[in-house]
């Protein structure tokens, strides 16, 4: 496999501006013409619309008539209603099935698995990857055929005798989120177990025998070489499926509408139902923000977790 | 030169120039309200063919056999008529439009005849926005005053501001007249040695009949939410009276969601799924695909609307029958319904005269003829129909619907969040997710906040 | 040394792993290829090529595919263009303000698309912009940019100062030198970044279904959720349309995985 290249400055990764430690570069003044493009496009089309979010979500407003100033009134139907609440609750619950369990999966079998050079990995690789790509509503058609009353993972179940574990999985009050997120640990387990191999693999073997001479155990060179060795794509993984839970929509929209009852609402499918269903844009755009500060405060504890150690 | 002299000002006029420009309030700026104005009476062009060349862009939900058989047909009639005037087809299922039609017509090239669900989740919002075009101009000048009876009208009618629901200007026609009854296997019930149940007690001996027998009683699906409207609605249609369920649905004020009758109607819901007469797992079946199963022989009866009957009269021929709701506690087989979705034109149409031709070329005589051939119930005059089989069944109870003033409004209509708040607490009730009670006071609770009462 | 026994237990698990990864995919395929059930009970073997064409027909994908395909085209080139030479500016400029611009621009990689299409619909819609092409590309442009900046940067960054100084004393100005030089050094680096930029392009679900409302300006992946919705009768139709929206980024995905795979291990947050 590839040794990951570069891995010194991956975006999740990405420090604090702690001096110049590249080359400081020519000063130029004709840098702001060639930054221009850019600036301008994030200007308009980034900061000014979360500016104008953070504004609207003071307001309530239907999104036609006129709106009328409110206050925090929006952040505290956020806090207390129980349907949006229970968004945020849902989206935690995700990140269990869509962060947690592949990276653990992931860690524990990369671990494993390093100990033996494998050839043909490439094609592993390749096919464990591919969930990443395909767009996620056809991953929710594929995921919906699987979960109907009369579809593949009840005949399984049936087939093997636990007839009493078949159920109609989008619709039952216990297992809808679960069912939903494990579509989620589909699509980021190969993602993890990419990640970690490409990491462990620079792992030279030296520290493990050396380790072993000093009578270590699996358990111990695991935790005392893998574990801090990988500590960038750990930060890496959870970012990505960390976000990627928080930011689930197409699968929801396609898969349950949020349903049975509300079981399966998740924030950005709040945002989208009361802004554009529910003609409440100003709760809309207060569960956007409170959206977009958990990313940020997920994405920065993330990273400083990642980079504590590895200096 | 230096650009700037220090790194806080810089960020100080960033931001300043960013609120400045943020400075106005949400909606102070939008719409710029360039919405043409209703026309006279007097000034509505109703000979379509002097228009000129245009593309109307029509949003249906006309997506099932029937009905799309139907109005492929009227639209094919239509351009046949008027050359000058190419009709641009969007078609949805039911739930896809509810989802986009609201973007669509706040937006400026909105579509320009529209399907807008007349209740006030809908066309009651969309009404209070000034989204939607009032048609009593095109309504005198075409004759649809005439062509439609006050009960079909007021069910599409809204005062101007949209608070007030079943008066005022009218907002929208329907094609066809709309009941969510009962289907039944005539096989199943046959060999049951039933007859299709007139009361209540009736349907329940027939449930568990059907159940000894090992049949699935009632085939159901839940998992697009709405279904459990007309569920819901089918079982309180045995246990309360027409009045009471008129002002909660209409959003009147006047009566109570935890009214004994109610609490015994979502009691008697609950045992139903207690009991097991619902098909196994109905919150995770698909609408479409219940009504397949139905079809083919999994379930004695099944509550749907007039909107199947093309569907499952070709997959069933004549092994299907239909009938009003069993008669409850009113002794009346009070059935949901009205009017199918009906059509409006949006206030950003740039070809209103042409929308209003279209919907009047779709809702006249020949129209009517048109919708009932493709196996539908027409909204008028469906006396004038020869029908057999299943859909002669269907107009059987339309007509004694409509003679016996039987019809009572579904469930959503009554505010304008009460869809979400009704589809997922159905879902709750019969998930065994919440109590009757609580089922109720969720339902009480918006319906007194809207109506005051 | 590693046993026998071990490394056969490692292709095993890797063999399992590779197998749930491809059951959706190929349960799709297979369904696609098969008849309908609530059409006929035939046999779901005989394959059915056809449901592809009818698929394309009904679900109207000859012009959501256009749709996508334009825009697509639209944000990578857009996006490409000006994320080489803002990451030019901030990997080999020095100037005043360029750190905390280039992270102002970074936290664009971590603002979910929530935060933004609900007051960018509006504000749109105010200048009468909604439902047209730039609605729908300039946010997205505006995302990929974000990444590709830090990409960009990162490339030039690590590019060899002595090949920029050996152009400059050939007379290259700084224009010159990252069209001429820099950039055909970097064409892995802009290829990773033109692949990611695509994927999330294609893929996009929210910004698409907010901006656009008509029809010709439906994308892909839209006019499948929709097309699910109204296909009511069987599953192969549905699952043939699906495999034909997926195709094109699986097809780019099985040519240039490692670019994919590079790009996500590297670039991380989107």
């Amino acid at each position: 496999m590839t040794p990951v290249q570069q891995m010194a400055t991956p975006a999740a990764t990405v420090r604090t501006p702690s001096g110049r430690r590249g080359r400081p570069g020519e000063p130029r003044r004709v840098a702001y013409l060639y930054i221009l493009p850019a600036v301008a496009v994030f200007g308009l089309f980034i900061l000014y619309p979360l500016i104008r979010t953070a504004q609207f979500s003071l307001y309530e407003w239907d999104g036609l008539g006129a709106s009328s100033w409110v206050g925090l009134a929006n952040y505290q139907a956020v806090f207390s209603e129980p349907q949006l609440r229970g968004a945020f609750v849902h989206a935690l619950v995700l990140i269990v099935f869509y962060a947690v369990v592949p990276v653990t999966l992931g860690l524990l079998l990369a671990a494993t698995m390093s100990r033996a050079l494998l050839r043909g990995l490439g094609f592993f690789r390749v096919v464990l990857f591919l969930p990443q790509v395909i767009p996620m509503v056809v991953v929710a058609i594929a995921w919906r055929q699987i979960y109907e009353p009369e579809g593949p993972l009840n005949d399984l179940l049936r087939f093997v005798g636990l007839d009493s574990l078949a159920r109609p999985w989008l619709g039952d009050y216990a297992w809808a989120l679960p069912s939903v997120g494990i579509v989620g640990t589909w699509v980021g387990t190969g993602l993890c177990l990419v990640l970690f191999l490409a990491g462990m693999a620079r792992i030279p073997r030296e520290l493990y025998e050396a380790a072993r001479l000093d009578g270590a155990g699996p358990l111990r060179e695991f935790v005392a070489i893998t574990l801090p060795s990988v500590r960038g794509e750990l930060a890496v993984a959870l970012t990505l499926t960390v976000i990627a839970a928080l930011k689930t929509f197409d699968l929801v929209y396609v898969m349950t509408s949020g349903g049975p009852g509300t079981e399966t609402t998740v924030p950005s499918y709040q945002v989208y139902n009361n802004a554009f269903l529910l003609g409440r844009v100003g709760t809309a755009t207060a569960l956007a923000i409170v959206l977009t500060a958990v990313v940020f405060v997920v994405t920065v504890v993330i990273n400083r977790i990642g980079e504590r150690g590895q200096r | 030169m230096r650009l700037f002299t220090r790194t806080s000002t810089r960020w100080g006029a960033a931001v300043a120039a960013a609120l400045l420009i943020a400075a106005c309030a949400p909606g102070d700026d939008g719409g710029d309200d360039d919405a043409t104005e209703a026309p006279a009476a007097g000034d509505v062009q109703t000979d379509a063919s002097q228009l000129g060349d245009i593309t109307l862009t029509v949003w249906d939900q006309e997506v099932r056999e029937g009905q799309t058989e139907q109005i492929e047909a009227l639209n094919a009639a239509f351009e046949e008529a008027y050359p000058n005037i190419t009709i641009e087809r969007v078609s949805r299922s039911t739930d896809d439009l509810r989802t986009t039609l609201r973007l669509a017509l706040s937006g400026e090239d909105a579509p320009d005849v529209v399907q807008a669900n007349n209740g006030r989740p809908e066309m009651g919002q969309y009404v209070a926005s000034g989204l939607l075009t009032p048609l009593d101009p095109y309504a005198e000048a075409y004759g649809w005053f005439d062509r439609f009876p006050e009960s079909v009208r007021a069910l599409a009618s809204y005062s101007d501001d949209g608070a007030t629901y079943g008066e005022g200007e009218l907002y929208g026609l329907p094609q066809m007249g709309e009941i969510v009854g009962l289907y039944y296997n005539k096989t199943k019930l046959d060999a049951l040695g039933l007859e299709p149940p007139a009361t209540t007690e009736d349907f329940e001996a027939a449930l568990t009949a059907a159940q000894a027998a090992g049949e699935i009683p009632i085939q159901f699906g839940n998992s697009e939410p709405w279904a459990g409207i007309h569920e819901f609605g089918f079982v309180q249609n045995q246990f309360s009276d027409a009045e009471t369920i008129r002002n909660l649905g209409f959003g009147r004020p006047g009566s109570s969601w935890t009214s004994e009758d109610n609490l015994a109607a979502a009691e008697a819901t609950v045992s139903w799924v207690d009991s097991g007469y619902f098909v196994d797992g109905f919150n995770g079946i698909t609408y479409d695909s219940a009504w397949q199963s139905f079809s083919q022989g999994n379930g004695v009866f099944f509550v749907g609307g007039t909107w199947l009957i093309a569907d499952l009269a070709s997959a069933m021929g004549e092994e299907v029958g239909f009938v009003l709701p069993p008669a409850g506690a009113s002794g009346q087989n009070l059935v949901t319904g009205g009017i199918s979705i009906p059509w409006a034109i949006p206030a950003n149409s740039d070809a209103q005269d042409a929308a209003a031709a279209y919907i009047d070329f779709i809702t006249n005589s020949d129209a009517m003829t048109a919708v009932t051939e493709a196996g539908n119930v027409p909204v008028i005059e469906a006396d004038q129909q020869t029908t057999e089989g299943l859909q002669a069944e269907v107009f059987a109870a339309w007509a004694q619907a409509g003679s016996e003033d039987l019809i009572v409004p579904y469930l959503d209509y009554a505010t304008e969040t009460f869809y979400d708040t009704i589809t997922a607490a159905v879902q709750n009730l019969m998930g065994a997710e919440a109590t009757p009670q609580q089922f109720l006071d969720t339902l009480e609770a918006e319906y007194t906040a809207a109506t005051g009462s | 040394m590693i046993s026998r026994g071990e490394r056969i237990a490692n292709y095993a698990v890797l063999a399992l792993f590779a197998a749930i990864a491809l059951f959706p995919v190929l349960l799709i395929l297979q369904t696609a290829l098969s008849n309908d059930a609530i059409v006929s009970d035939g046999p779901a073997s005989s394959f059915n090529f056809q449901n592809f064409a009818d698929a394309w027909d009904q679900g109207h994908f000859a012009s959501y595919m256009r749709t996508s395909v334009v825009v697509a085209i639209l944000v990578v080139g857009l996006s490409t263009v000006i994320s080489v030479l803002a990451g030019y500016a901030f990997g080999t400029m020095s100037f005043r303000g360029s750190e905390v611009i280039f992270y102002l621009i970074l936290l664009g990689i971590m603002v979910p698309a929530e935060a933004l299409v609900v007051a960018l619909y509006f504000d749109l819609r105010a200048l009468g912009l909604t439902n047209t092409l730039v609605a729908i590309v300039m946010p997205q442009v505006a995302q990929s940019t974000a990444f590709g900046t830090f990409w960009m940067r990162a490339y030039f960054r690590t590019s060899s100062r002595e090949v920029v100084e050996a152009a400059h004393i050939d007379g290259a100005g700084h224009w010159r030198t990252l069209w001429q030089v820099l950039v055909p050094m970097g064409r892995p680096a802009v290829t990773t970044m033109v692949v990611l930029v695509f994927m999330w392009t294609w893929n996009e679900f929210l910004i698409p279904l907010i901006m656009a409302t008509s029809e010709n300006l439906r994308t892909a992946p839209l006019g499948l959720a929709f097309f699910q919705g109204q296909y009511t009768s069987g599953t192969a139709l549905l699952a043939a349309g699906a495999t034909l929206v997926a195709l094109p980024v699986v097809v780019v995905y099985l040519f240039l995985q490692r670019h994919f795979i590079r790009g996500m291990v590297e670039g991380a947050v989107k």
